[in-house]
C-alpha cells in the first residue's frame, strides 16, 4: 500500500512537472519567434507551424493548470496515477494531432484522443454508471473517428496523396460530389466532438469523470472540431459546405442557451453553455471566419475551464424570486442604443470586422446586442451612482474588446500561413435570417417568453436528460 | 380528504426517512434518527435492509486498527470468548474479508431516474434560471401537468392522471390490503432516501421554498406509485420480511465493541493519571490574566492547549451558540438563518445595527455590498443571455485564464489579500437582540431579565468562580474555498454557521452594566468592574483568532495587545501540530483555506470519539488528540443538579448527533455519506448528486471521513461519555429524562460517571439505570440472541 501510495505521488509529480516545463517552453519559443514561427517539416509525416505551437501552448497550459489541480484535489483517490497518466496520453495525442502531415498519423491520433477521454470518463472503473458513460462516450467518438477516416481517406485516396498538405494542395483536381461527402464526413466527426445537437447526448453523460477531467474536457476537447475544421477549411470551401456550418451551429447555439436555462444540475449547466458556445464556434467557421472560432476555442476553454474548477461553490442559501419585469425609460434605451453602435464601431476599429458588407458583420451584430446587454443592466442598477454608471460600460467592454483584439490580431498573424482560414463571406439571406433569429431570441430571453410555454420546458428537459444507463442504473448490495 | 389509513402508514414507513439538510446549512444528525426509539442493533438492522446499506465498519477499518493497535487483543479476546468465538482475531479479520458488498442492476432503475428528474427540477432554489412550470401549486400537480410531455412515460392525456395526490393513491392501491401499505410506502421511500429526506426538511423546517412551493411525501409517493404502475415497475416489494441476521454481523458488532472498549480504557486511563496532579487546591490559584470561552467542538482541544501553554490563560468549553437560542440576520445577504442547536427552538432574533460612532462607514458598507450582488446578478445575466453569452465570453475569457492560474497557483497570496479586512463588518455594526416572536419592529429589545438569564446560564453551566480582567467568548468557523461541504464544517452548535455573532451578542449583553448589577443583586454572581467581555471567532482551517475588539476601552489595550501575540503564537504551533509541519505552518494552513483545489481543507469533527463534562483540570495535561468534546462543568457549584441536566439535554444530545453522523457516514460512505467530493454534480443550489444525477446526498463526504479511498481517518465509534459528578445525580438526571435514557439503554451512546464523592471513579452504565464499576465487563455475551429478535 504504502509503495503504491509512493509511486502514485511520483508519477503525478513527475507529470505536473513535465506539463509546465512543456508549457513555459512553448509559451517561451511562440514569444520568441513571434511573429514569424518558423515551419518546420519531418519527411512528409509531421508539420510544425505557428498555429501547432499556438494549440500546444494551450493544451499544455489546460493540462499542466489541471495537474496542479488535481494533486490536491485527486489527493487520496485510488486511480490518481491512472488520471495524470491518461491526462498526459490526451495531451500527447492532441499535440500530435496538430503537427500530423501524414493522415494515418493524423486519424489516429483523432481516435487516441476519442479513446484517452473516454477512459477519462471512466477512470473510476469500480463504479458502473462511470462505466457505462465511458462506453456511451466511446461510441460517440469511434463514430467521430469513422467518419472523419472516411472522409479524409476518400479524399487521399482521389488524388493519391496522404499528406495533409497534398491533398488541400490538389483539391481543385477532385470532383465536386467526391469533396462534398468529404466535407460532411468532415463536418460530421466535428460536431460529434462539439456535442453539437444532435450529438449532444454524450456530454451531457460524462459526469462521471473526476471534476478537473470535465474541465480538460471543456477546455480542450470539445473544441478539437475548430482545430479539425480549421485544418480542412480549404475542403469545406471546395464543398460548398460553410452554410450547413452555419445552420447548424446557429441552431445549436440557440437551442442550447435556452436549454440552459432550465438546468439544475451545475455541470449540466455549464455543459449545455459549452454546446451553445460550440454552437457559436461552429458558427464563425461557417462565416469563414476560422482565426475567429480558433480565438473562441481558447477563450471559452479559459472560461470553461474556470468554470468547472469553481463549480464547487454554487451552493447557496437564498429566497425563492419571481422574475422582474423588464422595463426600460426612453433615456436608457438612448444609452444603450448609443454604447451598442459605439461599442460595434470600436470592435469593427480592433479587429477590422464588419468594416465591410459581408458575413463579418454578423459577429459585430452580436459585439453591439453585447455591450448594449451590459449597458442596460448597469443603467438601471440602482446601487450604482452616476458617475460608476457613466464609466462602466464603457471600461467593460473596452477592455474587453482590447484583449479579445490583440489575441485576434495575434492568432490571425500565427494562422497566416494557412490557406483559407480567414474569407469572409458575402451576406446571403441565411446570414440575415439568423441575425433575425438571434435578435428574436435575445427578446424572447429578454422578456422571459419563454415561461408560457410549458411543453417547451418538458421538450427541452427531456432533450438534456444523460444517457439513462448512466443514472441510478446500479444499487450496492449490503453484506 | 386523505383516506387515514394511508396517512397513518405513510408515517409509520417514513421513519425509515432521516432528514437530509441542504449543504448551506449542513447538520450532521444521525440519518437513522428515526429508529433512535429502538436498540442500535435493531436500527441498524433496519437501514441495512431497506437502504442496502453497511451499518458495520467494513473489513479493511477493523484491520487498519487491528494493525495499528487500536484494538486491545485482551479486550477482543474476551468479547469473542464470551460468544463462543474461540479462533485467532486474525482467523475472524479473514473470515469477515470473505464478504464484499456487490454491485447489482437496480430493479428499478427507470422509476428512480423518472422521479429523480422531477424531484430535482422541482426542489431546485434557484440554480435554474427557468423554473419548473406550476410549481407554486405543489409537487403533484405540477408534475401532473408536465407529465403528458415527458417521453420517458408511455402517451397519455392530462385527464388519465388523477386530479390530487389522494386520487392517485386511492387508485394505485386499489387491491391491495391496508396491511400491505406500510410496507409498499417504505419500500419506495427508501428507494431515494436522499431526495425524501430532503422533501422530509422541507416539511419540517417549513423553509420559504417550502411556503412558495409545497412538496409532501404523499405528493412523493402519489408520483411514483402513480408512475410505477404506468411503466409496469413493482409496486408491491416481493422478496422476504425476516430480518436475517448473518454470524457476519455478529462478529462485526464484536469487533466494533472491542475497539470501543479499548478505546475507553484508554481514555479513562489518561483521566485517572491526571487525577493526582488535579487535586491541588484551585481556591488559592490567582486569578489568570484573560479567560477564553470555546465551543465544545473536537477542534477545540487542540487550540485550548496551545492557548493554555502561551501565558496564564484559563480555557473553558461551552455549547458554541453561547445559550441564545437565536437565529441571525446577515446584512450580506438580508437572509435570517438559525444560529442554536437544531433541537432548540429560536426565541430570539440577532440583526446589525451601526454603531453609533460609524454610521457613515455602515452607509458605505451597505453600498458596496449592493454592488458586489449586482455584480454577481450582472454576470449571471451576461452569461445567461443570448447572445450575449458569446460576446461576453470572448471579452472576459481573458481574465478566466488570468484567474484560472492564480487561484491555482497562488491561493495562499490570495488568501491574504482578500483576507485583511475580514473584521471590518464587526467593527462597523453592533448585533442587537429581539424576540422572534415580536412583529418586525427594529429597536425593541428583550426585557433586562431575559438578558441577565443569558449571561446566567452562562455562569452556571461552566460553574465559574472568578474572573479574568479579560473574558473572551470564542466562537468557531471554518475557512474553504470551492467547497460544496464548507458549512459543515463551521459551527455544529449553530446549525452550521459560524458561531461569531453569538459570541458577540454574549459578550455585548454581559458588558451592560445593568445586566452585571441584576446578576449581584439577584443571583449573587459578581462581575468585577475590571472584568470586560469580548467576541471573537476561531478559525479552525488556520487557527488564527479573531477578536470582535472595536468597543474595548483603552484601559484594556495593553493586556489585550499582549493577548493578541499570544494568539498569534498560539497559531503558529497549533498549525504546526495539526498539520504535522515544522515551517511555514500559517502559510500552509492559508493555503489550505483558499485553495480551490483542496478536498480536505481541515477535518472537521472527524476523530471524535468522547465527550467529557467537567473542569479542564481532568484534561489540562493531556494531549486527547481533538478526539473529546470537552464542556466545563463544576458539580460543587451546580447544587441542584440543573447545570447538568441542562448540559444532558443539549450538548450531550448534540454530540450523538455529531458522532452517529461521522459513524454511518464512515461505515457507508456512498449510502450515508456524500461519497467522494470529485465527482460531485451540484443540484439546486442545496445538494450534490453523484455523476450524471440520481440521489442527492446526504451525509459527509469521503474526504471529510477518511485519509484516501481506503485509508481510515475517523474511527468510527459511538459516542462515550464522561461525566464529573455524583452518580446519584446522574441518575436522578435519568430518571426524569426518558429520552436520555432510551439513548443509553439503546446503547447509541456509552455513559460513565466519575464521582468525585467516591474518590473519582469511573463506574459504567449498563442497563436500565444499572452502573458497573468493574468496567471492561460487557454484555455482549448476549449479542447474537438479541440481534435475532
Amino acid at each position: 500500500m504504502i509503495l503504491k501510495n509512493h509511486l502514485s505521488l511520483f508519477v503525478n509529480k513527475i507529470t505536473n512537472y513535465l506539463l509546465w516545463l512543456l508549457f513555459l517552453g512553448n509559451l517561451t519559443y511562440l514569444i520568441y519567434n513571434f511573429p514569424n514561427v518558423p515551419e518546420w517539416y519531418y519527411g512528409n509525416v509531421l508539420k510544425i507551424n505557428g498555429f501547432t505551437i499556438l494549440i500546444w501552448t494551450l493544451v499544455t497550459f489546460f493540462s499542466a493548470i489541471i495537474s496542479s489541480y488535481g494533486k490536491n484535489y485527486l489527493k487520496g483517490f485510488e486511480y490518481h496515477s491512472k488520471f495524470s497518466l491518461l491526462c498526459l496520453g490526451f495531451t500527447f495525442s492532441i499535440m500530435i494531432f496538430v503537427m500530423s502531415n501524414h493522415v494515418s498519423l493524423l486519424l489516429t491520433m483523432w481516435l487516441l484522443m476519442g479513446i484517452f477521454m473516454s477512459q477519462l470518463i471512466g477512470v473510476d472503473s469500480r463504479w458502473g454508471e462511470a462505466r457505462e458513460a465511458s462506453k456511451f462516450a466511446l461510441k460517440y467518438f469511434v463514430a467521430g473517428s469513422l467518419f472523419l477516416g472516411a472522409g479524409v481517406l476518400l479524399l487521399a485516396f482521389q488524388t493519391e496523396a496522404f499528406t495533409l498538405s497534398e491533398i488541400i494542395s490538389k483539391l481543385s483536381d477532385v470532383p465536386q460530389s467526391i469533396t462534398l461527402i468529404a466535407g460532411l464526413c468532415i463536418i460530421t466527426a466535428a460536431i460529434i466532438q462539439s456535442a453539437i445537437y444532435p450529438f449532444h447526448r454524450w456530454l451531457l453523460s460524462a459526469m462521471t469523470a473526476p471534476t478537473p477531467a470535465s474541465a480538460l474536457m471543456h477546455a480542450g476537447f470539445v473544441n478539437g472540431s475548430g482545430i479539425l475544421l480549421a485544418l480542412f477549411s480549404t475542403v469545406l470551401f471546395a464543398s460548398n459546405t460553410l452554410i450547413i456550418l452555419f445552420i447548424i451551429g446557429g441552431l445549436t447555439a440557440v437551442i442550447a442557451q435556452f436549454t440552459k436555462l432550465l438546468q439544475v444540475n451545475v455541470k449540466q449547466k455549464l455543459a449545455c453553455s459549452t454546446i451553445a458556445q460550440m454552437g457559436f464556434m461552429i458558427m464563425q467557421c461557417g462565416l469563414g471566419f476560422f482565426n475567429a472560432a480558433v480565438v473562441h476555442l481558447l477563450l471559452h476553454g479559459f472560461y470553461k475551464a474556470y468554470l468547472f474548477l469553481s463549480a464547487g461553490e454554487e451552493i447557496g442559501h437564498s429566497k425563492p424570486q419571481k422574475p422582474t419585469p423588464i422595463k426600460i425609460k426612453p433615456l436608457q434605451a438612448i444609452i444603450v442604443l448609443f454604447f451598442g453602435i459605439l461599442g460595434a464601431f470600436l470592435f469593427a476599429y480592433l479587429t477590422g470586422k464588419g468594416t465591410e458588407l459581408n458575413s463579418s458583420i454578423f459577429l459585430t451584430l452580436i459585439v453591439a446586442i453585447t455591450v448594449g446587454q451590459a449597458t442596460y443592466n448597469i443603467v438601471k442598477e440602482q446601487s450604482l451612482n452616476l458617475f460608476q454608471k457613466s464609466f462602466l460600460p464603457p471600461l467593460l467592454f473596452v477592455s474587453g474588446m482590447v484583449t479579445y483584439a490583440l489575441i485576434y490580431k495575434g492568432v490571425t498573424v500565427l494562422m497566416s500561413d494557412m490557406p483559407m482560414v480567414v474569407v469572409p463571406l458575402s451576406l446571403s439571406v441565411f446570414e440575415i435570417a439568423f441575425g433575425i433569429l438571434f435578435l428574436a431570441g435575445f427578446f424572447i430571453m429578454k422578456l422571459g417568453v419563454y415561461r408560457n410555454y410549458p411543453w417547451l420546458y418538458a421538450k427541452l428537459l427531456n432533450i438534456s436528460q444523460p444517457y439513462k444507463k448512466t443514472v441510478l442504473m446500479y444499487k450496492s448490495k449490503s453484506l | 380528504m386523505i383516506n387515514p389509513i394511508i396517512q397513518k402508514s405513510i408515517e409509520e414507513a417514513s421513519q425509515v426517512v432521516g432528514k437530509t439538510w441542504p449543504l448551506y446549512s449542513f447538520v450532521t444528525s444521525n440519518p437513522l434518527s428515526g429508529y433512535e426509539g429502538m436498540p442500535f442493533k435493531n436500527a441498524v438492522n433496519q437501514a441495512r435492509k431497506f437502504l442496502n446499506a453497511n451499518v458495520f465498519p467494513e473489513t479493511n477499518l477493523f484491520r487498519q486498527a487491528w494493525e495499528k493497535g487500536e484494538i486491545d487483543e485482551k479486550v477482543l479476546l474476551e468479547l469473542l470468548k464470551e460468544n463462543q468465538l474461540l479462533e485467532s482475531p486474525e482467523y475472524y479479520l479473514k473470515q469477515m474479508a470473505t464478504y464484499k458488498k456487490s454491485d447489482a442492476t437496480n430493479n428499478h432503475h427507470d422509476l428512480d431516474r423518472i422521479m429523480a428528474k422531477w424531484l430535482a427540477a422541482f426542489m431546485d432554489e434557484g440554480l435554474a434560471e427557468w423554473e419548473m412550470p406550476n410549481k407554486s401549486e405543489g409537487f403533484y400537480s405540477a408534475w401532473r401537468k408536465l407529465a403528458v410531455y415527458d417521453t420517458d412515460l408511455p402517451k397519455m392525456t392530462i385527464g388519465e392522471i388523477p386530479k390530487t395526490n389522494t386520487e392517485a393513491l386511492n387508485e394505485v392501491l386499489n387491491g391491495y390490503s391496508a396491511a400491505d401499505f406500510t410496507k409498499i410506502f417504505t419500500y419506495h421511500l427508501a428507494a431515494l432516501p436522499g431526495w425524501t429526506g430532503y422533501i422530509n426538511y422541507r416539511s419540517k423546517s417549513n423553509s420559504q421554498w417550502q411556503q412558495e412551493y409545497p412538496i409532501t411525501l404523499e405528493d412523493y409517493l402519489a408520483v411514483r406509485l402513480w408512475i410505477a404502475q404506468k411503466i409496469g415497475a413493482e409496486i408491491y416489494p416481493e422478496g422476504n420480511d425476516s430480518l436475517t441476521i448473518s454470524s457476519l454481523s455478529s462478529l462485526q458488532y464484536i469487533w466494533l465493541k472491542a475497539w470501543e472498549k479499548s478505546w475507553q480504557k484508554e481514555l479513562i486511563n489518561v483521566l485517572d493519571n491526571q487525577q493526582i496532579s488535579s487535586s491541588t487546591a484551585k481556591k488559592e490559584e490567582q486569578v489568570p490574566d484573560a479567560q477564553l470561552v470555546f465551543c465544545i467542538d473536537t477542534r477545540s482541544e487542540l487550540i485550548r492547549r496551545h492557548v493554555e501553554s502561551k501565558g496564564h490563560y484559563e480555557t473553558f468549553g461551552y455549547a458554541g451558540f453561547f445559550g441564545i437560542a437565536m437565529d441571525y440576520e446577515s446584512l450580506k445577504d438580508g437572509l435570517t438563518r438559525k444560529s442554536c442547536p437544531p433541537i432548540l427552538n429560536s426565541a430570539y432574533h440577532v440583526s446589525e445595527v451601526p454603531q453609533v460612532s460609524h454610521t457613515e462607514k455602515a452607509q458605505a458598507y451597505k453600498q458596496s455590498n449592493d454592488v458586489s450582488n449586482f455584480k454577481e446578478y450582472f454576470l449571471k445575466r451576461m452569461k445567461n443571455m443570448l447572445p450575449s453569452a458569446f460576446g461576453y465570453v470572448e471579452g472576459a475569457g481573458f481574465f478566466y485564464g488570468m484567474s484560472l492560474i492564480a487561484r491555482t497557483l497562488m491561493p495562499g497570496y490570495l488568501y491574504r489579500l482578500n483576507n485583511k479586512n475580514r473584521a471590518d463588518y464587526e467593527a462597523v455594526f453592533e448585533p442587537q437582540i429581539r424576540n422572534t416572536c415580536t412583529t418586525e419592529q427594529a429597536h425593541i429589545t428583550i426585557p433586562l431579565e431575559e438578558k441577565v438569564a443569558i449571561v446566567k446560564g452562562a455562569f452556571d453551566l461552566m460553574g465559574w468562580e472568578k474572573l479574568a480582567p479579560l473574558v473572551l467568548f470564542i466562537g468557531h468557523g471554518s475557512h474553504s474555498a470551492n467547497n460544496p461541504f464548507g458549512s459543515s464544517l463551521d459551527c455544529g452548535a449553530c446549525a452550521a454557521s459560524p458561531g461569531r455573532h453569538n459570541a458577540r451578542m454574549l459578550a455585548k449583553i454581559a458588558n451592560i452594566p445593568k445586566v452585571r448589577q441584576a446578576l449581584k443583586e439577584n443571583h449573587n454572581i459578581e462581575i468585577p468592574n475590571s472584568t470586560i467581555f469580548i467576541g471573537g471567532e476561531h478559525n479552525t482551517t488556520t487557527d488564527a483568532i479573531l477578536l470582535f475588539d472595536s468597543e474595548i476601552p483603552d484601559s484594556h489595550k495593553e493586556q489585550l495587545q499582549k493577548l493578541k501575540l499570544d494568539l498569534l503564537k498560539t497559531q503558529q504551533t497549533a498549525t504546526q501540530e495539526r498539520l504535522g509541519v515544522a515551517n511555514n505552518s500559517v502559510s500552509f494552513a492559508n493555503k489550505k483555506a483558499n485553495n480551490w483545489g483542496e478536498t480536505r481543507p481541515e477535518w472537521g469533527l472527524a476523530k471524535n470519539a468522547g465527550f467529557i463534562v467537567g473542569p479542564r483540570e481532568l484534561t489540562k495535561n493531556n494531549n486527547l488528540d481533538g478526539r473529546c468534546f470537552l464542556h466545563s462543568y463544576n458539580w460543587e457549584t451546580d447544587k441542584s443538579g440543573k447545570a447538568l441536566e441542562a448540559i444532558m439535554q443539549g450538548p450531550m444530545v448534540v454530540t450523538q448527533w455529531i458522532n452517529n453522523h461521522y459513524y454511518f457516514s464512515t461505515v457507508d460512505n456512498e449510502v450515508f455519506g456524500g461519497g467522494s467530493k470529485i465527482t460531485h454534480n451540484i443540484t439546486g443550489k442545496f445538494a450534490v448528486v453523484q455523476g450524471n444525477g440520481g440521489d442527492i446526498k446526504m451525509g459527509l463526504p469521503l474526504q471529510s471521513v477518511k485519509q484516501s479511498d481506503e485509508e481510515m481517518y475517523h474511527q468510527p465509534l459511538r459516542l462515550s461519555v464522561i461525566i464529573n459528578a455524583p452518580l446519584k445525580r446522574v441518575s436522578e438526571i435519568l430518571e426524569r429524562n426518558e429520552h436520555l435514557k432510551n439513548l443509553l439503554d439503546n446503547e447509541w451512546i456509552y455513559l460513565m460517571v466519575m464521582d468525585p464523592l467516591d474518590g473519582n471513579k469511573i463506574q459504567h452504565y449498563q442497563q436500565n439505570l444499572n452502573w458497573d464499576s468493574t468496567s471492561q465487563k460487557s454484555n455482549t455475551n448476549n449479542v447474537v440472541e438479541m440481534m435475532t429478535t
